[in-house]
């Protein structure tokens, strides 16, 4: 296995309504990405890139992001249709080839244009669960309920996550939800989709990210403190949401087993738990304790950029590593509903 | 040094208008199983899973792969969904070798396919709106501009039309099978975009493709022999800009120039044996053997008019039949891959052309600017 | 497989999605200058190319343009690639008989406009290099409606289709460049 770190990164504030289009958004970010790991766009040697159509709103929207690597003239390059953190996966794969060293990822999603809950309704079996109208909110509503049932979490605790995520948020100038609420406060709100309160509920947001990862010495040459990919594994679970366990992640388990994770001390924890209770079954799947520093960011409740909220998280982890403040992390994306398929990226300092 | 790849197993399914006696995890499950079952191993054998479509918005489902999961043995293991256009059968073969060449994984299952009948193409490639160009509209004021630059006669892309619809006819799983196909009957046939006619044209096919990508010690134990994977390459490029060259697009120069040189292959017509190229419409064939630089600047169609393109010629392309006989867009990439695969291995059957040792695959996609090519030998170099 | 042909259950769902997106500020000013009669571009600081509607960035050179970067452009160009569609019927579709869609380059443009109709020509005369003019709606009929951010309707709604000019064809060798 080759050594391959993170050496660039950028990020775009996430906001409900972004008036740029996607590809003005990934633009600069692809730009301040190259520029941070000292490397012009061509001289890199494999691009991938992460979205969705169906958040676009029309086939082929990837065509356009392209405009944003500069595919003039030809690049190696391709494209998954899933988040970011996958297109690293790809470009990771890719380097191991050895024969060339570095490459760029992004990751992009306006959520504003559609409605998330309907547009996420199609990303279901289409014979026996899209005809009955199941909509992602209800899904995680569901999953937060047989929580409860199972004596593993109170509605204090999704609170809790909540108010953690935000306090954090007010640190990150790219979080778009952030403050310092009151757990009782939150409490007193109402149901949205019972037992999931609004602040349960990720904000819907238009975002963009990009990474730029590099092999061996040049990945030295090019950053001080590269952030080492140590480990980078992803699996996925049965669809169906009533044939698993939606109390518990065994795929994140096993991801970060498979990405050498073995238990031991985690400067930082980056995790896509897109709603508030996600987060307390990531943590049970992944053995960390109460303790543990989790979403300094703020995570995906206090912003959820679609397609990039996964990279964004390796980005966070990423740069607390390059800056010195941590030496070791755990980031974490996930894809589907309810955890169905999940990613855990092991980085470390040298 | 990277690992060896090979395919040492191939499935696909019948392909049809409307595949009605399947669901979509069916549709996928037959080629998988074939492929499995060609291959002599089960989904318990296999590490990780590969998935190629087009747009979701052809069938209706956002990220159909998650909904998959269990039909293709995938439930604990990884699982990527590759989405490149219309190339994105072919790199997804080449996804699936990376995972086997970097050594993370022994054994990939690559699947890709179109369940077009579940819903509509048209109106998915129009995004909704009226004046839709349809799948052929942006190609052909290239081909259009080809012709005029080379003074090719108008019944080069009738000729490969007839071509590929009677290579098809000794081919179980191709959609389309024509037996009175003729060139009086493609000229007569409606025109659709101006040049291109009804009968130029690639159909809309329900169908699935699989194969089970393995690493050299699994390639030299295969029961059956295999496919050696010797080069692949992808190349992008914007698909609108001043100065572009869409006729003969410089990332397929590029894409094709970089499998040459991995493959140690310096005169491509003549060290490759066959050609499985992406040819939805007739002139296509001349274009692509011109823009990979198979034939000379012009000389393209005349390798066509000279009969060097069928299968039994000196440069036999499409022996399946091709895009223009079987079209489950998603799966098409995959599909020249995977019969470039059974040619080396000598398993095509009633299409198998004699002698093959070297055979390139080739598939594009989005307006002519994505690339994933291949080069598949029978005995690894 | 049992023998017996087994009946396929098959069900009928459909889905509709809305999506609504604000024209981006460029494509704003570039809507109100088409209704106010007037097509503008974004010429790239660097390489000097002019791209109509400006996207913001040149994508050759992957740098950011601005207002500042805002040129005219002629309402006369060059029809440099065409098709003649037969169109086939789907939800959405209002065609019903063959039409055009042209490819033209504006004077003053490095880009082209797609998807273009051309008139007050029949079809069968219509070839690369033809010279043509915008036809434009009355101004009180013009509207940025059929505008998109993802490129769709470039000028709709404001010039309906594109007319011989009847000067002499442009040489080939001008447009060779500018062919989609």
């Amino acid at each position: 296995m080759s050594d391959v770190a993170v050496v660039g990164w950028a990020q775009t504030p996430s906001v409900r309504l972004a008036r740029e289009s996607e590809v003005q958004l990934l633009v600069p970010t692809v730009a301040q990405a190259l520029a941070r790991a000292n490397l012009d766009r061509r001289e890199i040697g494999f691009t991938c890139a992460g979205s969705c159509d169906y958040l676009t709103g029309g086939p082929f929207a990837f065509v356009s992001n392209l405009e944003a690597a500069g595919a003039w003239p030809p690049i190696a390059e391709s494209h998954v249709e899933m988040d970011g953190a996958w297109a690293m996966y790809e470009a990771w794969v890719r380097l191991q080839h050895g024969d060339i060293d570095t490459a760029l990822v992004f990751g992009s999603g306006k959520s504003s244009p559609s409605q998330p809950a309907e547009v996420w309704a199609q990303q279901l079996d289409p014979y026996y669960l899209a005809p009955l109208g199941v909509d992602p909110v209800s899904l995680a509503g569901i999953q937060a309920r047989a929580l409860l049932d199972a004596g593993k979490a109170t509605e204090r605790d999704f609170a809790e996550v909540a108010v953690r995520s935000r306090h954090n948020a007010v640190d990150n100038p790219n979080a778009q939800v952030k403050g310092d609420a009151s757990v009782d406060a939150l409490l007193a709100e109402p149901y949205v989709r019972a037992p999931l309160r609004k602040h349960d509920l990720p904000p819907i947001s238009d975002g963009a990210v990009a990474v730029v990862l590099a092999r061996g010495d040049r990945a030295r040459q090019l950053c001080e403190r590269p952030a080492w990919i140590r480990g980078l594994d992803h699996r996925i679970e049965v669809h169906q949401p009533g044939m698993r366990d939606l109390t518990a992640s065994p795929s994140t388990t096993l991801a970060a087993r498979k990405a050498g994770y073995d238990g031991g001390p985690l400067d930082v924890i980056e995790l896509s738990a897109t709603f508030s209770p996600q987060e307390l079954i990531l943590r049970e799947a992944l053995g960390l304790d109460a303790g543990a520093n989790v979403n300094p960011s703020g995570g995906a409740l206090a912003a959820n950029p679609v397609m990039a909220t996964g990279l964004i998280r390796i980005v966070e982890v990423a740069q607390r590593i390059a800056s010195g403040a941590a030496d070791r992390g755990l980031a974490h994306a996930t894809g589907g509903q309810v955890l169905q398929h999940n990613l855990v990226c092991m980085l470390e300092g040298e | 040094m990277a690992e060896r790849c090979a395919i040492v197993g191939v499935g696909q399914t019948h392909h049809k208008k409307r595949r009605d006696d399947v669901s979509i995890p069916g549709l996928l499950r037959e080629a998988a199983l074939r492929a499995l079952e060609d291959a002599e191993c089960t989904f318990a054998d296999i590490d990780a899973v590969v998935i190629g479509k087009a747009p979701d918005a052809f069938e209706g489902i956002v990220q159909p792969e998650l909904f998959l999961a269990e039909a293709l043995g995938g439930a604990g293991k990884p699982m990527l969904r590759v989405h490149t256009a219309g190339s994105v059968g072919g790199t997804t073969v080449i996804v699936g070798a990376h995972l086997v060449q970097s050594r993370i994984h022994q054994r990939v299952l690559a699947v890709a396919w179109e369940k077009q009948s579940e819903g509509n193409a048209q109106w998915g490639l129009a995004g909704g709106r009226s004046r839709g160009i349809g799948a052929g509209g942006a190609f052909a004021p290239w081909i259009r501009a080809y012709i005029e630059q080379t003074g090719a006669p108008e019944y080069i892309g009738w000729q490969v039309a007839v071509k590929d619809r009677l290579n098809a006819l000794k081919n179980p799983y191709a959609h389309l099978h024509l037996p009175d196909i003729s060139i009086e009957k493609v000229k007569e046939s409606a025109m659709l975009w101006d040049p291109l006619r009804f009968l130029e044209s690639c159909p809309s096919s329900d169908g699935a493709c699989a194969v089970v990508l393995t690493d050299e010690a699994g390639g030299k134990r295969a029961p059956k022999p295999a496919a050696w994977i010797e080069a692949t390459a992808v190349r992008s490029e914007l698909g609108v800009f001043p100065g572009r060259n869409p006729v003969r697009p410089q990332a397929g120069v590029e894409c094709a120039h970089d499998v040459y040189r991995q493959a140690g292959i310096s005169v491509p017509r003549q060290e490759i044996d066959v050609a499985e190229l992406y040819v939805p419409f007739s002139w296509y064939e001349p274009m692509w053997l011109e823009g990979h630089d198979i034939a000379g600047p012009g000389e393209g169609w005349k390798m066509v008019e000279s009969g060097d393109t069928e299968i039994t010629g000196s440069f036999p392309v499409n022996p399946s039949g091709g895009v223009l006989s079987s079209n489950p867009i998603g799966a098409s990439g995959m599909l020249r891959f995977a019969e470039a695969a059974l040619q080396v291995r000598g398993l095509a059957g009633e299409h198998q052309v004699d002698g093959v040792r070297t055979a390139l695959a080739q598939a594009y996609g989005g307006g002519a600017q994505y690339f994933a090519m291949g080069v598949l030998r029978s005995e690894p170099s | 497989m049992s023998d017996a042909k087994k009946e396929t259950l098959v069900m009928e769902h459909l889905v509709s999605l809305r999506y609504e997106e604000e024209l981006t500020p460029i494509l704003e000013r570039y809507v109100d200058a088409l209704i106010d009669g007037r097509i503008v571009g974004h010429k790239c600081p660097q390489c000097g190319r002019v791209f109509v509607p400006g996207k913001g960035y040149c994508p050759m050179c992957v740098v950011e343009t601005t207002e500042r970067d805002e040129v005219e452009v002629a309402d006369t160009g060059t029809v440099t690639g065409f098709t003649i569609i037969t169109p086939v019927a789907y939800y959405g579709q209002e065609e019903t008989e063959p039409f055009v869609y042209a490819s033209v380059l504006l004077d003053g443009a490095d880009s082209t406009l797609g998807g273009q109709d051309v008139v007050g020509i029949p079809h069968d005369q219509i070839h690369s290099g033809l010279r043509v003019r915008a036809v434009w709606r009355p101004k009180e009929k013009r509207s940025g409606n059929a505008v998109t951010n993802r490129g769709w309707g470039s000028v709709a709604s404001v010039i309906d289709a594109f007319e011989p000019t009847g000067e002499p064809d442009m040489d080939r060798a001008k447009f060779e460049e500018h062919i989609f």
